[in-house]
């Protein structure tokens, strides 16, 4: 037996994500205890149509949640308790609402600062309606073995620790909700654990008090003993000790107070709960709490940590007279399952990887490439191209490589607003598209006819110096198998009219006396080409392609130097039509060479 | 509890249509000479100043001038702003107008566990206090509404005849009517004074506390709550306040000057439970603090901080309960890191650190704190089988 919350106990949590949280550790209980999730809905406006998932053991469960109690309790009639975990500011209304429904008997709050005369006119409410209103600031009650409602009780371990798996004999009642699990963890250490735990919270006016919560467990059979946790302030305790001493009573009290130390601290000087503050006339003081318990007939330990052997005591005298007997613990209780994580690091699994990756590591406090911290690098004087040669050819290149490619990304930056990139990109940013969209358009238009060909003509280039082939062998072979040369034309530039990226850079390479052997072969097939037609140039992407290929870069990466380097410009001129805040463009006819049929008469359908 | 001072407590009353003195609230001299010019109560009637803080026994330390003309309360004013009564610099000036009178009572409302009650006295100012039985109750439920018979009764009882009775009782509506609808937890006039010149009830004075919990739904209430600790905060203290009012959970930081156990414990529960061991086995407390509710780390680091820094501390008392959802290790982390910035500020030379604890991750976040012997901490860890308050003893032994 149990008081409050037991195996017919049935949940409605109102709040968000502090009430999913309590969900889950109640979850937790059931599982320990083998019985079903006791929550059957949530109630959160925000969320109302949608539903949390709870896990339970290694399964999960969708608990709906719904706009009002009513919506609750209808589609839920098992309905009979509430958690009202909203805020200090709404949690009144919500408070009222669960108490007028007709389904639900108990309403628990664990909100905190809720103003007090709020926190009475709920207390007060509840009473009229014959119904327990618990709270405000409640840690949660829990039956042992039975239910548990909030995150009293603490985590998994402790549950198990503290055999709230199954009955014991003791009662406790406690302002503070970290003693309350405290207290819990004693009665199962020094006597044979608890029936109910109730946190009352540390308000100046809770709304149900230690008195009706007492006449609950003198009729609870189970129960042989209650412990009380008080502080100072207020009056609830000496209440309790009139309860007890009013007549003899089948439960023993066992009472400690808070506060002695107020006694010997400054005037005026308080601290604690909400609730501890002294009366004006020295009404409320922990000696006054404690004298009132001990003058009652409780059992009243000078300290607190003397509280454990007063259990011991109580529970000793219990045996002796057969009231209750040494309980059987079971056998095997449930093991709450381990995310895999958990089970990962106690080496009781072994996963296999999804993915691998050879270049970079940020699990640290700071990303990784290829093994060198990123800070360590700035620190040290690299720069981007450092970064590139790390991620794209896990090496760390020389500062002279490093330069080389610098250039290469400031001649290739951008190349104006005509080209296919950058028009598709302003095209997306006039119609209102966002960054990364606008500038995946542009990317997209990289490809055979415009900055995709430096993957190629690397490819070609290395091909010829990799296999000892002349220019004409080299031109043949192409013309035979592959087509045009990548790397070779362009629209505009000719011999006449030379394309000065190229004059630059392959003029700054030449000067460093370093072995460029794809760069020489492709000035060779220029030689040839050109002197054929005059637009057949060493193009820039070719020329570009022959010298990353000379660095040793992968010819499979070469396309990224490009792509990279229009992506600068490519934000620049998204960046820049927002500025202007650019119109929605579209083609004039007059653009257009309108080819398609005249229009005609549609034929009947067949 | 909130206590407000004088000032804005009779606002909110002149606000429910309770009769209070004419009154300016200056932080200068010069603004009440300027306030004389343009307010002709204050040359026309005899002023009373009182320094505005939070202070006790005014009377007793010069801090209220009665019988003034304005050219006095401006001389009592100059006198009063930037004097320093303890940690309490005067800052502010009450100055109202006298209200000649000849009979004193007394009206209070407050807070009960059932709602309220309504307590009047025929008598007034020091009277009443030696004349406890003198004071009359009417006891209400929470919701419920004096009636004007009741109130009448109550004023009869307290032994008010005559026209005063219906005066008195509307006075003690009206203080009702306040109390109810702005949160209070407590209204105290003392004196309640009949003016001669029209023979209507005024307040002389108000003790106001106010439910600082619903400041939420009083947009009016644009004064600053009145330290109650009979002292002002202090920077170190404010500064754990401020953290505070930003976190979920909360941290809570009061210095006692002269002690020499510092404490760190977890829970406002738990943490007067270890107050109450240290003041038990004779050691002296050289602060207050809790942390609760999972507050984050860096929270928890800043009050570590504060907490290492109290001068001549020999002790300091890191205990907790079995938490419910604080995560240890993660809580813990943080009083590492404001263990390890103390010690690297040249903090905690000799000092002892004891630690009990349980809860959410407790193995972790007790063996973080085992490993701070390693780095040269004087630390002693305890788990969950040492009972709560053991530490203390075993810091305090002799």
């Amino acid at each position: 037996m149990s008081i409050l919350a037991n195996k017919d106990t049935r949940v409605v949590i109102q709040g968000g994500a502090a009430g999913v949280n309590a969900a889950r550790r109640m979850a937790e209980f059931c599982y320990l205890i083998k019985r079903p999730l006791n929550v059957e809905a949530f109630v959160y406006p925000p969320d109302a149509g949608k539903s949390n998932e709870v896990p339970y053991g290694s399964g999960l469960i969708a608990i709906p949640v719904y706009k009002t109690i009513a919506e609750a309790t209808k589609h839920h009639p098992t309905i009979n308790t509430s958690l009202v975990y909203i805020g200090a500011d709404r949690a009144m209304k919500g408070g009222m609402e669960a108490l007028d429904d007709p389904h639900i008997k108990v309403v628990s709050m664990i909100t905190e600062g809720v103003p007090e005369k709020d926190a009475k006119l709920l207390g007060a409410h509840a009473r009229k309606l014959g119904k327990v209103f618990n709270g405000p600031s409640s840690i949660g009650i829990i039956s042992a073995g039975a239910c548990r409602l909030g995150v009293i009780g603490g985590a998994f371990d402790n549950l198990v620790l503290s055999k709230l798996y199954r009955e014991g004999s003791f009662g406790v009642i406690t302002k503070s909700g970290g003693l309350s699990n405290e207290i819990i963890w004693i009665c199962s250490q020094f006597a044979d654990g608890i029936t109910t735990a109730i946190g009352i919270g540390g308000d100046a006016y809770p709304g149900t008090d230690y008195v009706s919560y007492l006449e609950m467990f003198e009729n609870d059979p189970q129960t042989k003993a209650v412990v009380i946790v008080g502080e100072m302030g207020g009056d609830l305790e000496e209440r309790a000790a009139e309860w007890y001493a009013a007549k003899k009573r089948r439960v023993k009290l066992i009472g400690v107070v808070s506060g002695f130390c107020q006694e010997s601290l400054p005037k005026g000087m308080k601290f604690g709960h909400a609730g501890a503050k002294e009366g004006m006339k020295g009404e409320g003081s922990a000696r006054s709490k404690s004298d009132a318990l001990k003058k009652s007939g409780a059992l009243v330990p000078a300290t607190f940590g003397a509280l454990g052997p007063a259990i011991k005591e109580t529970y000793q005298e219990l045996l002796k007279s057969g009231q209750v007997k040494e309980p059987v613990e079971p056998a095997v209780l449930p093991r709450l399952p381990k995310s895999v994580e958990e089970a990962m690091k106690a080496d009781e699994v072994m996963v296999a990887p999804l993915i691998r990756t050879t270049i970079s590591d940020d699990r640290g406090d700071e990303p990784c490439y290829d093994g060198y911290p990123a800070s360590e690098l700035i620190n040290k004087g690299y720069e981007i191209p450092h970064v590139i040669g790390l991620l794209w050819d896990k090496r760390l290149i020389s500062k002279q490589e490093a330069e080389i490619i610098k250039r290469i990304m400031m001649l290739s930056a951008d190349h104006g607003p005509c080209v296919s990139g950058a028009y598709a990109t302003i095209l997306a940013a006039c119609a209102g598209i966002g960054l990364s969209q606008a500038v995946a358009a542009g990317l997209i238009m990289i490809g055979p006819r415009f900055g995709g060909a430096v993957t190629d003509a690397g490819r070609w280039f290395k091909y010829a110096v990799d296999n000892k082939m002349n220019v004409d062998e080299f031109l043949a072979y192409m013309k035979k198998n592959v087509g045009p040369v990548p790397g070779i034309g362009h629209r505009v530039k000719s011999l006449r009219n030379p394309d000065k990226r190229v004059k630059e850079l392959v003029g700054y390479v030449k000067s460093l006396h370093i072995k460029t052997p794809c760069l020489d072969f492709a000035l060779q097939v220029e030689q040839v080409t050109a002197a054929k037609k005059d637009n057949l140039i060493l193009n820039v992407d070719g020329t570009m392609a022959a010298v990353l290929v000379d660095l040793g870069f992968p010819v499979d990466s070469l396309n990224g130097f490009f792509i990279l380097s229009r992506t600068i410009g490519l934000i620049g001129h998204w960046v820049d039509q927002k500025r202007q805040d650019s119109r929605l463009i579209r083609l004039f006819d007059y653009l257009v060479n309108y080819a398609a049929p005249k229009r005609r008469e549609v034929p009947p359908l067949k | 509890m909130a206590k407000v001072l004088e000032g804005p407590g009779m606002g909110l009353m002149k606000k429910w249509g309770i009769h209070v003195p004419h009154y300016v609230v200056v932080t200068s001299a010069d603004e009440l000479s300027k306030l004389g010019q343009v307010n002709e109560w204050m040359k026309q009637t005899k002023l009373v100043a009182k320094a505005h803080e939070a202070l006790g026994s005014r009377f007793k330390l010069g801090l209220v001038k009665v019988g003034l003309d304005l050219s006095g309360a401006v001389a009592a004013t100059k006198e009063m702003i930037g004097r320093q009564v303890g940690s309490i610099t005067v800052s502010q000036v009450i100055v109202s107008e006298m209200i000649s009178h000849k009979e004193e009572y007394y009206c209070a409302v407050k807070s009960t566990r059932e709602g309220s009650e309504i307590l009047v006295a025929n008598c007034g100012g020091i009277e009443v206090e030696s004349n406890w039985d003198r004071v009359k109750r009417l006891c209400l439920d929470v919701g419920q509404q004096p009636t004007p018979e009741g109130l009448e009764k109550l004023a009869k009882e307290a032994g008010f005849t005559g026209g005063l009775t219906k005066k008195m009782a509307g006075f003690a509506g009206k203080m009702f009517t306040c109390f109810d609808n702005e949160d209070a937890q407590y209204l105290e006039v003392n004196p309640v004074v009949t003016r001669e010149s029209d023979g209507e009830l005024v307040a002389l004075d108000a003790v106001t506390l106010l439910d600082g919990d619903a400041k939420f739904r009083h947009p009016d209430w644009n004064f600053q709550f009145a330290a109650e600790f009979g002292r002002a905060y202090s920077k170190d203290e404010m500064e754990v306040m401020a953290v505070d009012s930003k976190i979920k959970g909360s941290v809570k930081f009061i210095e006692i000057p002269g002690g020499d156990t510092a404490m760190l414990p977890a829970g406002g529960g738990a943490s007067v439970y270890y107050s109450d061991a240290v003041v038990a086995r004779g050691g002296k407390l050289a602060n207050y603090a809790e942390y609760s509710g999972d507050p984050p780390d860096w929270a928890v680091e800043a009050l570590t901080e504060k907490v290492c820094s109290l001068p001549g501390i020999k002790n300091i008392i890191v205990g907790g309960a079995i938490a419910n959802f604080t995560d240890v290790k993660k809580t813990f982390g943080g009083i590492i890191n404001g263990f390890r910035k103390a010690k690297g500020d040249g903090k905690l030379k000799g000092v002892k650190i004891w630690v009990r604890r349980g809860g959410p991750r407790e193995k972790e976040g007790l063996d973080a704190m085992r490993a701070l012997k390693d780095e040269g901490f004087d630390i002693n860890v305890f788990d969950r089988n040492t009972p709560l308050t053991d530490i203390v003893d075993k810091a305090l032994q002799k």
